[in-house]
């Protein structure tokens, strides 16, 4: 029976081609869609690695640059190793972010305060490199003061955080996620490994000479949040005192649950009363998530709804061709009732031409679909989330077709053999 | 072979009642040809049609190979149908889209346990039956209406039905080809003892068989 439906389909391959070619490009923008949901579906279920609940983000603006020829001074001598001290003073920026953090704990609100580069969900990133030119090993970067593992409830997997037994150490203490290791060390152990820089321009030769030593691994830090591809990253420890080579560009708040905000004016003026002419702006990282999240998922739903709208038209112009087609075939379908077909199996065959002729579009489709990878349009989505896009996408394509098929097909069943073939 | 009794054939639709047949008692024995003749309109199709169990009178009693057709079931028409009865219409009724020997098998399609190959030996050997030897890979549309009429009973006889019904068969053909198709209908009553019923206008195809029935007005008139 298969072998005579697919002589049938295929000798009306003029008829059925408009189908296929509908089936082809529904199957093609359904699985932009299901790619990208299932993607994000995906990165959504693998580790965050931070807490973002009750943490602050004190964005600070030091306009007070009356220092300027002080801290172009440091900059210069940023990255000398610590064997060979020099008597310069501790710029003023240090002192001030000491200050703020000191009088910020002193709010009982206030359970852990650190000072960081880049914020969770911020706009702000911060990408370095190591490995060769051909095949360099990109990671995030945040450089952040002591207390951040607290502030954040980052979880330690290797090792230990940095502090204070890093002082004067001839390295700078570097802590990375287990991704990160996996990447340039394998399964071999990191822990006190240097993480060599790329060929840095003459300009930086300097800081080459202070190796970036591995001292604990944390679990995860998916700076972006958590519909964005887990990445790797790697924290490196800030110093306030005249050894400071990069300036923070923020405080990060682990506040006690329940606060309200209006404790954030109360820290803001107490900020204030300390750096007069910086300015500070808190925004809780849950409601930068929200933001960013939103942006993240906005194309998604305009993608679903673009998608949604035309698998209706294509599901509405379908059932049409098909009702048409089983109008133009009651002769037929009465012959084949003369000759012994029960109305089951009319229907059946009315389904299994479209399922033939929806193969047909498919595999196309499908044939489609798998050169994006070969042609390197979807980036870094992994084989298992792509074929299982595949999978669900044929699923659906499948049960639109059937379902658009089920009026058709009942109908053909209602034909009277008698009446069929009455006349021509 | 074939028992009729009291058939009562009306047509109803919305307003307008046609009685089709009345009162038809017929019966035609194993082997027997015989022929259905009456003016256009006066129940000859609709006869043919109850005993070919394509329609369901609306009284009486039809019996088949001396078995009474008691359920209208689906599933029982379908197989009495597909074993007992082979059918050729006035206009053919070839699927244009699948090849003449395609066409054939169709009925062996409705059929368990035949496979592809069986069902190709079987289909090829009813051609053979019809005189068709060549052209069984060309298209309906590439043939002659008589070829096209013998492709029509090669899918009748195929399953080796005991019983032909053939709606004017020759209606469509010039008389050559028409005289053609009834020596084929005359060879498979003789050579393999099918019971033949026709339906036909042409007084000389009717001669040749060994009955004929007439209806007049949905009435038997002889
Ligand atoms: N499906 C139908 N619906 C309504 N009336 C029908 C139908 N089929 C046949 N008839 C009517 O029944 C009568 C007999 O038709 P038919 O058996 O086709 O005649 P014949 O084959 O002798 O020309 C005619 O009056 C015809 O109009
Ligand atoms: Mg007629």
């Amino acid at each position: 029976m298969t072998k005579h439906l697919l002589k049938l389909v295929w000798n009306r391959k003029r008829i059925n081609f408009l189908i296929t070619v509908e089936i082809f490009f529904s199957f093609i923008v359904l699985f932009g869609v299901v790619l990208a949901a299932v993607y994000y579906v995906d990165n959504y279920n693998q580790p965050l690695g931070f807490a973002y609940e009750n943490v602050w983000r004190v964005a600070v603006e030091m306009n007070d640059r009356g220092e300027d020829s002080q801290s172009s001074q440091i900059a210069q001598t940023d990255g000398t190793t610590p064997k060979e001290p020099t008597e310069k003073a501790e710029p003023v920026t240090a002192t001030t972010f000491k200050q703020l953090i000191a009088s910020a704990k002193e709010f009982d609100e206030v359970e852990a305060v650190a000072t960081a580069t880049v914020t969770p969900y911020g706009d702000g990133t911060d990408t370095s490199a190591i490995g060769d030119d051909s095949h360099p090993i990109r990671y995030g970067v945040n450089v952040v003061s002591d207390d951040y593992l607290q502030t954040l409830g980052l979880t330690l997997t290797r090792g230990r955080w940095f502090g204070k037994e890093d002082d004067g150490a001839n390295y700078q203490p570097v802590v990375i996620n287990e991704r990160l290791s996996r990447d340039v060390f394998g399964d071999a152990d990191p822990l006190g490994k240097e993480l060599r820089r790329p060929n840095l321009p003459p300009k930086q030769e300097e800081e080459k000479r202070t190796p970036m030593r591995i001292v604990g691994v944390i679990s995860e830090f998916r700076k972006d949040g958590e519909y964005t591809a887990p990445e790797n990253f790697l924290f490196a420890r800030q110093l306030l005192n005249n050894q400071m080579s990069r300036e923070p560009r923020c405080l990060m708040l682990k506040v006690r649950s329940g606060t309200t905000a209006e404790f954030e004016e109360k820290v803001i003026k107490r900020f204030q009363s300390v750096a007069k002419d910086w300015s500070f702006e808190i925004e809780p990282v849950t409601k930068m998530r929200e933001t960013a999240n939103t942006f993240r998922l906005a194309p998604l739903i305009a993608g679903t709804l673009v998608a949604g709208f035309l698998m209706l038209m294509v599901a509405m112009g379908l059932t049409g061709v098909l009702w048409q087609n089983v109008t133009q075939r009651t002769r037929e379908i009465g012959l084949r009732r003369a000759k012994g077909a029960t109305a089951r199996r009319i229907h059946k065959q009315i389904l299994a031409e479209l399922v033939i002729i929806a193969t047909f579009g498919l595999i196309f489709g499908v044939a489609a679909v798998v050169q994006f990878p070969l042609l390197d349009v979807i980036g870094d989505i992994s084989s298992r989330v792509f074929s299982l896009s595949i999978l669900i996408s044929l699923a659906v394509i499948y049960a639109l077709t059937a379902v658009c098929g089920l009026y058709p097909s009942w109908m053909a069943t209602k034909v009277q053999p008698a009446e069929a073939l009455h006349y021509e | 072979m074939i028992q009729l009794e009291g058939i009562e054939k009306v047509y109803r639709t919305e307003r307008i009642e046609t009685v089709a047949l009345t009162n038809i008692n017929l019966t035609v024995g194993e082997g027997e040809f015989i022929s259905i003749m009456g003016p256009s309109g006066s129940g000859k199709s609709t006869l043919l049609n109850v005993i070919g169990l394509l329609d369901v009178p609306t009284g009486g009693k039809v019996a088949l190979n001396s078995k009474p057709v008691t359920s209208y079931s689906d599933r029982n028409l379908a197989r009495v149908r597909n074993e007992e009865i082979g059918f050729v219409f006035q206009t053919f009724h070839l699927i244009h889209d699948l090849s003449v020997v395609d066409n054939v098998e169709i009925p062996l399609l409705y059929r368990k346990g035949i496979s592809s190959s069986e069902r190709r030996k079987l289909a090829l050997r009813a051609l053979d039956r019809v005189g068709l030897h060549a052209r069984v890979h060309h298209f309906p549309g590439q043939l002659s209406g008589g070829q096209q009429q013998r492709v029509a009973i090669a899918r009748a006889i195929v399953g080796n039905p005991r019983i032909l019904l053939a709606d004017e068969p020759t209606g469509n053909l010039d008389s050559q080809m028409g005289d053609e198709i009834m020596d084929v209908l005359k060879g498979l009553n003789e050579n393999e003892k099918t019971t033949v019923v026709m339906v036909t206008h042409d007084p000389r195809q009717a001669e040749k068989t060994e009955r004929v029935v007439r209806l007049f007005d949905g009435r038997q008139v002889s």
